[in-house]
């Protein structure tokens, strides 16, 4: 138990020493598109792919159920409000802690493995401001931004699979998906995603940063940061549903 | 620490342990300006560890390090890069940044330290330095791409960026063959006789120690048991001393 709270203490100290360092020059923007590139835009065929996937399965189970009670015409609500409020942030969210979650945490562990970070130190410079500080902020920017595509990729998957079954045309399936959707019901849940990015970030920048034990800490670090990033967006998921519903009562269906 | 002569480097009783294991045991030494001072010793006696606190990468337990005229121990993180800015450091395994191209290894310090230097005079520097190595056709290289012996080259280049005054070099010939280390030592020679550059080199190859050293420290078990040149050495009490030293015969 106590090893548990360490870590938990660790890391929010580890969040403190970044919040800190965020606001002092150099601002490395050179560095945080470099990160978005890697975290964001390398991401977005995975993503593409999850949602479309995902929104054609969500829609062909749904339909079933749907059709039983002769309520298919909701069919597209149903969709859009699902990827909207909880599918898209939280599987966006899970496969950025898989890919990007993991790569972060290797890559530190192994910098540090091959004493990179210390010859950065030696050089004058913050290895913390030049390598964590970047990887947690694109990680809060790229996220949001993703979850925007895997709600469009899981609409579009629903759509597919609307068409197969019913003649329903484009103009009328985005007219019944948004019919029902305010932008508190998608501002706020995309938004989130910025935390679970950053937490993403902060918690595989820990593990591979502060790792001692050479090239074995590597894949540890790795394994650990896709684990413990998932574990805790799923965990802050929670809270911040909540949080959402009591300052936005209107989205709590 | 004060006056004009002071050493480049002093270590003054300083230990260090880790996991209740003493790595070193009241250390003493000190290197004078432009002068090469060699650690020699067996593998896990702690050369190693030696250099990181004389950079402030460790602290140490106990004991004062002086870099020129300032006791790093304590430091905060301002002072010491002011301190490492005048130190150069070429690691064991050169640890070159694997994402960047040997050219942004050597122009990564500079454009950092220097912000206001127009890029023409950072290209120009980052050029001459991987000249100076026999690497100015391979700057588009990454370092997955380079030989043990050039990555050795580029860290040095990389070290050197910055004009240090001190260069402390760790293990700079371990992995390579006879020919491409003595052409490391070539280039250790050169820029100590160029530059008048202040050296720590951590080795185990007594040749090597012999040629590039002023004077010589015998670490073992964490107690730096013999210092002098070499001759002074060969005929120190202690069987192992003698037996290091005379490996080069």
């Amino acid at each position: 138990m106590r090893r548990y709270l360490d870590f938990i203490g660790n890391v929010c100290l580890f969040a403190l020493r970044a919040a800190r360092r965020v606001m002092v020059r150099p601002f490395e923007f050179q560095m945080i598109l470099r990160q978005i590139e890697v975290a964001g835009w390398k991401s977005l065929p995975l993503v593409l792919s999850s949602g479309f996937a995902l929104g054609l399965v969500l829609a062909l189970h749904t339909r079933t159920t749907l059709v039983q009670f002769g309520a298919e015409a909701v069919m597209p609500s149903v969709q859009s409000l699902a990827f909207f409020n909880e599918i898209g942030p939280l599987l966006a969210g899970l496969l950025m802690a898989g890919r990007v979650g993991a790569g972060i945490g290797a890559e530190l562990a192994n910098m540090r493995a091959t004493e990179q970070i210390d010859a950065i130190e030696v050089l004058s410079i913050d290895s913390f401001k030049l390598l964590v500080v970047p990887r947690i902020v694109a990680c809060s920017i790229a996220l949001p931004i993703l979850t925007v595509f895997m709600d469009v990729m899981g609409l579009a998957g629903g759509y597919l699979a609307e068409r197969v079954t019913s003649d329903i045309s484009v103009q009328l399936y985005v007219s019944r998906a948004f019919h029902s959707v305010s932008w508190a019901a998608f501002v706020p849940p995309t938004l989130k995603t910025a935390v679970f990015g950053a937490v993403i970030g902060l918690i595989s920048s820990y593990l591979g940063y502060t790792t001692d034990e050479g090239a074995e800490g590597v894949g540890r670090a790795a394994t650990n940061s896709v684990v413990l990033s998932s574990l805790a967006i799923i965990l802050i998921d929670v809270v911040l549903v909540k949080a959402i519903f009591f300052l936005f009562p209107e989205t709590a269906i | 620490m004060n006056g004009g002569d002071s050493p480049a480097i002093a270590f003054r009783e300083v230990c260090r342990s880790f996991g209740g294991r003493a790595v070193l045991n009241n250390v003493s030494f000190q290197v004078g300006p432009g002068e090469a001072f060699c650690l020699l010793g067996r593998s896990g006696m702690g050369k190693s560890v030696t250099l990181k606190l004389a950079i402030g990468l460790i602290q140490p337990d106990a004991g004062a390090i002086y870099v020129e005229n300032d006791n790093i121990v304590g430091m905060d993180e301002d002072g010491l890069s002011k301190v490492r800015s005048r130190v150069g450091f070429l690691f064991q395994s050169a640890a070159l940044f694997d994402s960047f191209t040997l050219h942004d290894n050597l122009a990564v310090p500079l454009k950092r330290l220097w912000d206001k230097k127009p890029d023409e005079e950072i290209e120009a520097i980052v050029q001459k330095n991987l000249d100076d190595v026999g690497l100015g056709k391979d700057g588009h290289k990454m370092p997955s791409e380079l030989s043990g012996g050039m990555r050795k080259r580029a860290g040095l280049a990389r070290a050197l960026m910055l004009d240090p005054s001190i260069l402390l070099v760790d293990e700079p010939v371990s992995g390579l063959d006879r020919v491409t280390a003595s052409e490391i030592d070539d280039l250790l020679l050169r820029v100590r006789k160029r530059d008048n550059t202040a050296m720590v080199i951590v080795t185990h190859d007594t040749r090597e120690a012999r040629r590039l050293g002023d004077r010589i420290g015998i670490l073992n078990d964490g107690n730096l048991i013999a210092v002098g040149g070499i001759d002074e050495l060969a005929k120190n009490q202690s069987p192992l001393v003698r037996a290091l030293v005379s490996e080069a015969e």
